[in-house]
């Protein structure tokens, strides 16, 4: 299939979005509390989709919300009623504006897990439904390493739609997938075709925004080191300052892990899906009270070997899409990019 | 005047959905088992009617009594919240209500500052001799409820 | 406020005199001007080592850990943090002889904007109150006075406020960064956690944050000092100062003016009472 690109200016990208806001269910970054959630949005004024990186949070809640029903369950005299949860907020039609590059490849890495062996047909659901219109990267921020893991923004089809900046001022927007290109031409109004010089435009740009990154490394030679260093005394003691909160696993793109919880009432409840950190100390612990991983550098070591080993080996791909909110979030800004780094490039004992 | 319409704003809640013509609140009564426990006894020996909206729990002393008893009641279904103990100086533990009183203050001033009524959350010292108290304190806060209306802030989600 | 040759000093002299076995204290990250917290093993690493007004974190945090339990500690503390461990102190978390505590007459240390941070701004006392060394002139103890945003928010109408802590609420993700950053968070299982026993929700609703949210912070009331280690940390930027200091202000309105960890073997307000406390509140 043909995927078409478009052209257009700064106030007709504006327009663009007003129409597609007005005409779907759109939800786009918006600022809360000095950084940026995506919620649904009724006004482009409310919100900003070119909202800075390190500001704004991770797309993933809209797919793998931070709590979830998963099912309804009820005692009765002739044994346990099990029923579905109806009304999932985020199951309906809808668009999401502003997607950073790094996220949507996040989504990828979850559709890897998520539709794996057993299809987790909610998260199915949510995106089918969605249409992911990207953000403009224009310049790496200073925990960025996104171009280092396999990305290439030429052939991302991890967003529908690609909003890229051309020379001149002008907008290119390109569909990526074919949900994109009839996305696209059903809302094309005020847009043109663009010419052949698009395609040499938008790889300037790209040669532009991948020369500002500040982390740079290559992983193809990182995955196969690191998987010998299981026993890695650098483990030990690079994260010594970690405080053990959660938070890198939460605001992670990639990041899946959930734990189950009942809410219950008498003789009936509903199942719950919440987050869950592999940093958290009950993580790992087993009911009679062992505990594999009791102690810090354990977890930080399931952390990045989960990341970079075991993943890679199962699905092919890194856990890890070097977008740095770990690092921005962590309150003693360890970057995993770092740990990684200094793990692999250890001597083997 | 105008004060008087400020007064009146700050003390509303934000408007919920309309409560059903038969609602009737539910309280959460937590009672101290030396004195209020007894005194609520008394109240039903000596045949004084109350309204039977309170649902009791017994608690050793009212400093058993931690904030988020009283949090985990508004959020589980309750619309309102009664803590009796002892009067000060007549402590089972002999002290145990001094510190009781403190944090109450501190919770209640904190619910308040995060957008519940201070009438949703109210304390008493009622003895094992006060039959006719307990039964005018369960009526009181029963009354200051019913004109809030039912509790929606923070529900866990209906199952 | 630069300290960075008197710390790296001090440092390697307890290490050289055999003295510690760990040290905590600041160090850059390597790219950017922030600073992050370094715990440091030996001798050789002592010139990592530095403290200016960037040097936020509370390090007070650290002595919860494995990486310092049962070691002698060498550590930096400024006013806020000194009395954080003056509770944990008091509260028999560390042992005093374990500690070599280098105090700091703190000037103040800056936000993300780069201007003064608000907490210190309000500080009470910026110097700390139990040291080993002190490094600078004390500047005494100051008036207290109230936090601007809970001012500010308590002119507002009850509506208004519910309205803004229900976005908080719901803002809230429960990875519970605040609890772990906190240094008077250090139960060994914290009641937040015992899901099973269904005390607290598991689930991540906006209802669960409630609950979990205003219990943590009632149980640092009378105990919080204003150190902002959870604020920094929480990855949703919620205004959590606001529960501790609306909590603060009452305490210190009603209780004798108790601020905590001011004065040694002093736990907090609710750890004491007072026979004229107010009483006018109940039945």
């Amino acid at each position: 299939m043909n995927l078409t690109t478009y052209s257009t200016d700064p106030a007709g990208l504006q327009s663009f979005y007003e129409a597609i806001i007005s005409a779907h269910d759109t939800y786009a970054p918006v600022e809360k509390f000095g950084k940026y959630d995506f919620i649904k949005v009724d006004a482009l004024s409310s919100c900003n989709p070119d909202s800075p990186i390190p500001k704004t949070m991770s797309v993933k809640p809209l797919f793998f919300p931070k709590s979830a029903r998963v099912m309804k369950y009820k005692a009765t005299s002739e044994g346990t009623e099990l029923s579905d949860t109806e009304g999932d907020p985020l199951a309906g039609k809808r668009v999401v504006l502003g997607v950073k590059h790094c996220d949507a490849r996040g989504l990828q890495v979850l559709d890897a897990v998520y539709k794996w062996d057993y299809v987790d047909t909610d998260y199915e659901k949510r995106r089918e439904n969605t249409i992911l219109i990207s953000t403009r990267c224009n310049e790496a921020s200073t925990h960025c390493f996104c171009t280092s893991l396999d990305y290439d923004v030429e052939k991302l089809d991890a967003f529908d739609v690609a909003v890229i900046n051309g020379l001149d001022g002008k907008i290119y927007l390109q569909a990526r997938t074919e949900k994109g290109e009839f996305f696209l031409k059903e809302n094309a109004n005020g847009l043109t075709v663009a010419n052949g010089s698009a395609q040499e435009e938008m790889k300037q740009q790209f040669e532009k925004f991948a020369g500002s990154f500040r982390l740079k490394m290559d992983y193809s030679e990182i995955n196969e080191k690191m998987k010998g260093r299981f026993d890695s005394a650098v483990f030990e003691d690079i994260p010594a300052n970690c405080v053990s909160c959660n938070t890198c696993a939460f605001v992670c793109p990639t990041c899946h892990c959930f734990k189950i919880s009942d809410e219950k009432l008498k003789d009936e409840g509903v199942r719950y899906k919440s987050y869950d950190s592999c940093n958290n100390v009950y993580f790992t612990l087993m009911a009679g009270g062992h505990n594999p991983r009791p102690v810090k550098y354990r977890r930080w070591r399931q952390r990045a070997m989960h990341k970079f080993v075991y993943y890679k080996e199962r699905f092919d791909m890194n856990l890890c899409v070097g977008c740095g909110k770990c690092t921005i979030s962590c309150p003693v800004n360890i970057s995993i990019f770092e740990v990684v780094n200094r793990v692999a490039s250890s001597m083997q004992e | 005047m105008e004060t008087e319409v400020k007064e009146k704003i700050v003390s509303i809640e934000k408007p919920h959905l309309e409560a059903p013509a038969d609602w009737q609140p539910v309280i959460m009564g937590i009672l101290c088992n030396w004195c209020s426990y007894a005194g609520s006894d008394l109240t039903g020996t000596s045949r004084l009617q109350y309204p039977p909206n309170i649902r009791i729990i017994r608690v050793p002393c009212s400093s058993r009594v931690d904030p988020w008893f009283i949090i985990k009641s508004l959020q589980a279904s309750a619309d309102g919240v009664l803590i009796s103990g002892c009067h000060p100086g007549d402590c089972h533990y002999i002290s145990g209500n001094y510190y009781a009183r403190r944090r109450f203050l501190v919770t209640k001033k904190l619910l308040n500052f995060v957008g519940f009524h201070e009438n949703r959350v109210q304390f008493s010292w009622v003895s094992a001799a006060e039959g006719p108290k307990f039964a005018k304190v369960v009526s009181k806060v029963t009354e200051d409820i019913k004109k809030l209306g039912p509790l929606h802030l923070y529900k866990k989600e209906n199952i | 406020m630069d300290y960075t040759k008197q710390i790296q000093d001090i440092a390697g002299r307890l290490f050289s005199e055999n003295k510690i076995d760990v040290f905590i204290g600041y160090r850059n990250t390597g790219f950017d001007e922030n600073q992050v917290p370094v715990l440091i093993n030996q001798y050789k690493d002592v010139d990592q080592l530095l403290f200016t007004d960037k040097s936020v974190f509370n390090l007070a945090n650290y002595l919860k850990y494995e990486h310092t339990r049962n070691k002698r500690v060498g550590l930096v503390v400024k006013g806020c943090d000194s009395r954080a461990l003056n509770l944990m102190l008091t509260e028999k978390q560390v042992k005093r002889e374990n500690l070599y505590v280098v105090g700091i007459a703190c000037k103040g240390v800056v936000d993300e904007t780069g201007e003064m941070a608000q907490n210190c701004i309000e500080c009470v006392m910026p110097d700390a109150v139990i040291f080993d060394e002190m490094l600078g002139t004390p500047s005494g103890r100051r008036e207290y006075q109230e936090n601007a945003d809970v001012r500010e928010l308590d002119g507002k109408t009850l509506t208004e406020r519910q309205e803004y802590f229900e976005e908080v609420f719901e803002s809230c993700i429960r990875c519970n960064a605040c609890r772990h950053s906190c240094p008077l968070c250090y139960c060994a299982k914290c009641c937040i956690d015992q899901e099973t026993a269904t005390l607290f929700q598991g689930a991540n609703t906006t209802s669960s944050a409630f609950h979990a949210l205003m219990t943590w912070s009632l149980h640092l009331a009378g105990r919080c000092v204003d150190c902002r280690n959870c604020e920094k940390a929480c990855p949703s930027h919620l205004p959590l100062h606001l529960l501790h200091k609306q909590n603060e202000k009452v305490i210190y309105g009603n209780f004798q003016e108790h601020l905590a960890g001011m004065i040694e073997e002093d736990r907090g307000a609710f750890y004491k009472y007072s026979l004229s406390d107010p009483d006018d509140f109940i039945m």
